[in-house]
């Protein structure tokens, strides 16, 4: 647990505006937003923990859990929703006992609901990692999980 | 109409008025007596224009205005409530208690049942009427029953969230929360104590700390202030959720600590059921404590307090009535001799008590052998302690103070309202110096917090004395060289003394090097005792080397060339009669041949005693205290004393008339206060006080003990219970105040 956050911190004054670049800079270090890490802010800025997870919480590019080892994330933009996007999000929450925005307890997956990945005449659409997959079924997902470990 | 300096006109309603500049359009019509509805708006907390209920039409604007954030300008034109400003009012809020289990809001049995409010039977169980506390103070109420709203035209959607009830005090229901604000703003703004926050955002948003842990985890001072606050019944008092609307209110001191908070004790049917800070700009600021604010109830209001006189007879404990007591009390007296009596009092009693007990002791008695077990607590810290006191500097001089340097405090539960004080400051740019080898309240804030091992302190101290006197050289300890700069280009600085280094064998080596830094730098000293009356216990000459007034006791021995102390309640010569007043029973084996047991307790080993005289609680009556400070402070009875129970100097003044004394037929304090008087002129002119702080006089000294081993246990070990920081007369608050229990680990 003892990350090196000199390094980051060196980097700004210690005012109270530099809470989201140093949140930034820490998730970008860490993967996410440790107790661990607001603490160690929490002593650089002198901000209490509980305000900075009030800021850090209000916007969704912040996340408090460790990522998985692959990421999915599954579309949930106008195409896909009305082709089951929201079938597929059940099936992954089910099958690996996940809910959005959170990570899978052996660590394997993160799993995120997303707007739109950009490809809805590929719909309904999944991206693992940096692999995009196009009209998904609930079984061709069940398949393509066990390839990733 | 001519508009003066400091005036603008404006007009409400059709109606011109002149206002003070600066101030806003609420603050306006308020000042008017003009009703503008408000749910977030509070007179402690900056406008913040959340809830919209305070829309106004104000000529030439584009649209409807908050009157909570809009400052007057000359030649407004403002209306406060058409037709159309009602209509968006009214969607407004119905949008507001489309989140809120609000049922009861618009509920067809709402008269019939506020007079039960606890009932669930006459309205749906889901909607949650049953969560309120029935204090009448749902401002939402108000504002929904203004606006007419008898029916919600939105699907209402129920957040389910969890109940929080683990947290002592009070419980939490965000189902009923309609994010005004007031409780993160009174928490970050006034109490700077930033605990509370909003999480999340949109639908998802709750108020709360950090990764959703309990409040104790998060640092959370139970102040209370965020639940005075709330408009609706989300942050509810547990103790009194039920116990409705207070009768009244009566303006008094709080007992519980040196600080000497002003507070307004609720009062209903005879009982106190809540305690609320007063505004006070001396000492407390409209601010108090956990202990201030939610433990007086409980420890007053207590199924166990002694309410009849009881005396012992054998293994039997029986109640007696006050003439059989007294007869008893001064039958054992009658015959004890001078150097076998003493009586023990406690300094939680108010200035009146202690200064009859004194005269009690010393013209009924004819003896010197009175003490308190202040002696006990400081121990051979004691007259370094006292010393401190001497240099007592005010609360509100805090204001002026460029340098704050704490010395093992914690601000945390007891005296809170000292780290509002001190946080303030910081916003000034003071700089703060904290000395603690445990985490704090104040670690966060501090510019440097210096951690000494126990038994490093006088070496820290030493050093840092070292630097301020110009003798730096080979020091090369960074932190200490920086403090010293600053407390010496400080202006006022203030050294807050706390209790942490008493239990330190080297305290009285402590307490002299504070003294000499305070010389060194000119600083002022904070020590605001834990016993609330400590200064006033010494003023009035509750010790043997002290007489009324406060001076030196020329002949401070009974009749032996040996002054008598607490110290020598287990190794002294055996006492005939032991008067304990205002205090439990000092060690587990019986300290005289009888025992007189004055408190607001029973006695824990019945045995111990052989009379019990029910006593009655600083909410029970009148007089006065000296706090920390040195400032005069009034005491005001709220409440009868259960049962037959009386104050202690009405007791000793029974005893006494009973014994044949002449002076001592008082029939209230202020008569006790014009006796004072001849020997504290402070004590003159009472009603009339300034209540201007004075640091203790520079005659009073005090023996001091012999420095003890604390390892030695088998002359400490006795009076363990009198280390107790959080006590009152010799009974720990964790004892009797459930909720304190989870807070206060003392050992």
């Amino acid at each position: 647990m003892n990350h090196d956050y000199s390094g980051i911190f060196s980097n700004y004054a210690g005012l109270e505006g530099d809470l989201i670049p140093i949140l930034q800079q820490v998730q970008l270090k860490f993967g996410y937003i440790s107790t661990q890490s607001t603490k160690e802010i929490s002593k650089f800025l002198k901000i209490s923990e509980n305000q900075i997870y009030g800021v850090a919480s209000f916007y969704s590019q912040f996340r408090f859990t460790k990522p998985g080892r692959h990421s999915i994330k599954i579309c949930m933009g106008t195409a896909c929703h009305v082709k089951g996007g929201q079938i597929l999000s059940e099936a992954i929450e089910r099958e690996l006992d996940v809910i959005a925005g959170e990570s899978t307890k052996d660590g394997r997956f993160d799993f995120h609901r997303v707007a739109c990945l950009g490809c809805c005449a590929l719909a309904p659409v999944v991206q693992i990692n940096d692999d995009i997959y196009s009209q998904m079924t609930v079984i061709k997902l069940q398949e393509i999980l066990g390839k990733y470990e | 109409m001519n508009p003066q300096n400091n005036k603008l006109n404006i007009t409400i309603d059709n109606k011109l008025y002149a206002v003070k500049k600066g101030s806003t359009i609420l603050n306006a019509a308020q000042e008017n007596n003009i009703y503008i509805p408000t749910l977030c708006a509070h007179k402690d907390l900056t406008p913040y224009g959340g809830c919209r209920m305070c829309i106004v039409e104000v000529e030439g604007a584009r649209n409807f205005l908050t009157a909570c954030t809009t400052p007057v300008e000359e030649g407004m034109i403002i209306r406060t409530h058409t037709d159309q400003i009602q209509k968006e009012r009214k969607e407004i809020l119905e949008l507001v208690l489309s989140e809120h289990t609000s049922s009861c809001l618009i509920c067809d049995e709402k008269e019939a049942c506020r007079n039960s409010m606890t009932t669930i039977r006459k309205a749906g169980v889901t909607t949650g009427c049953r969560y309120c506390p029935n204090d009448d103070k749902c401002e939402l109420e108000e504002v929904v029953s203004w606006l007419k709203i008898d029916e919600i035209n939105h699907p209402v959607f129920y957040r389910g969230i969890q109940v929080e009830k683990n947290d002592p005090f009070y419980d939490r229901d965000y189902n009923l929360c309609i994010y005004c604000g007031r409780c993160v703003r009174m928490c970050q703004e006034v109490r700077m104590a930033n605990v509370l926050a909003f999480t999340q955002r949109g639908r998802f948003t709750v108020i709360g700390p950090a990764f959703g842990r309990t409040h104790v985890e998060a640092g959370c001072e139970f102040c209370g202030a965020c639940v005075e606050v709330c408009p609706t019944g989300s942050l509810a008092e547990k103790y009194n959720k039920w116990d409705g609307v207070a009768e009244g209110e009566i303006l008094s001191t709080c007992g519980l600590c040196g600080v000497g908070c002003q507070i307004r004790i609720q009062v209903k049917s005879g009982k106190v059921i809540g305690v609320l800070p007063a505004e006070d700009k001396l000492v407390n600021n409209g601010q108090l404590c956990v202990k201030g604010r939610f433990s007086v109830n409980e420890l007053v209001n207590h199924y166990q307090r002694l309410k009849k006189p009881q005396k012992t007879v054998g293994k039997a404990i029986l109640d007696i009535n006050w003439d059989e007591a007294i007869e008893i009390a001064a039958d054992k007296l009658k015959d004890c001799p001078p150097d076998e009596f003493a009586m023990i009092v406690s300094p939680n009693c108010t200035n009146e008590d202690l200064y009859i007990a004194q005269k009690f002791v010393r013209s009924v008695m004819s003896s010197n052998n009175i003490d308190t077990t202040a002696r006990l607590y400081y121990d051979s810290g004691l007259n370094d302690y006292l010393n401190l006191m001497k240099k007592s500097s005010a609360l509100s001089d805090m204001k002026n103070s460029s340098a704050i340097l704490c010395l093992g405090i914690d601000l945390r539960y007891g005296r809170s309202v000292v780290g509002v004080e001190i946080r303030k400051a910081l916003t000034r740019e003071a700089k703060l110096i904290t000395i603690n080898p445990n985490e704090h309240s104040l670690s966060l804030n501090a510019d440097y917090w210096l951690k000494p091992n126990p038994g490093e302190v006088t070496d820290y101290l030493k050093t840092l004395l070292k630097l301020l006197n110009n003798e730096s050289q080979g020091i090369k300890d960074e932190n200490l060289n920086a403090i010293s700069q600053i407390l010496k280009n400080s202006e006022n600085p203030i050294l807050i003394v706390g209790s942490e280094f008493l239990n330190y064998p080297e305290s009285p080596e402590i307490f002299q090097q504070i003294n000499q830094i305070a010389d060194k730098i000119g600083a002022g000293i904070l020590s605001l005792p834990a016993q609330n009356n400590l200064y006033g216990s010494l003023l009035m000459g509750a010790y043997p080397e002290l007489v009324a007034g406060g001076t030196a006791n020329k002949n401070p021995s009974s009749t032996e060339n040996n002054t008598w102390n607490t110290y020598k309640i287990s190794s002294g010569k055996r006492l005939k009669v032991a008067y304990i007043v205002g205090e439990t029973e000092p060690t587990s084996k019986k300290i005289a041949d009888f025992v007189i047991y004055q408190n607001i307790y029973p006695v824990e080993q019945k045995e111990l005693v052989d009379l019990s005289l029910p006593a009655a609680a600083f909410t029970e009556t009148d007089g006065t205290f000296i706090n920390g400070e040195g400032r005069i402070q009034f005491v005001n009875k709220a409440i009868e004393p259960p049962g037959v129970s009386l104050p202690d100097w009405k007791i000793i003044c029974k005893i006494a008339q009973k014994m044949g004394a002449k002076d001592f037929d008082f029939s209230n304090v202020a008569e006790i206060q014009k006796e004072i008087s001849q020997n504290s002129p402070r004590f003159k002119n009472l009603d009339k006080l300034k209540r201007k702080p004075q640091p203790l006089p520079e005659g009073i000294t005090l023996q001091a003990n012999q420095k003890q081993d604390p390892r030695d246990k088998k002359t400490t070990a006795s009076y363990n219970l009198y280390k107790k920081e959080h006590v009152y007369r010799g009974i720990p608050l964790t004892d009797k105040v459930e909720g304190l229990k989870k807070l206060i680990a003392e050992e």
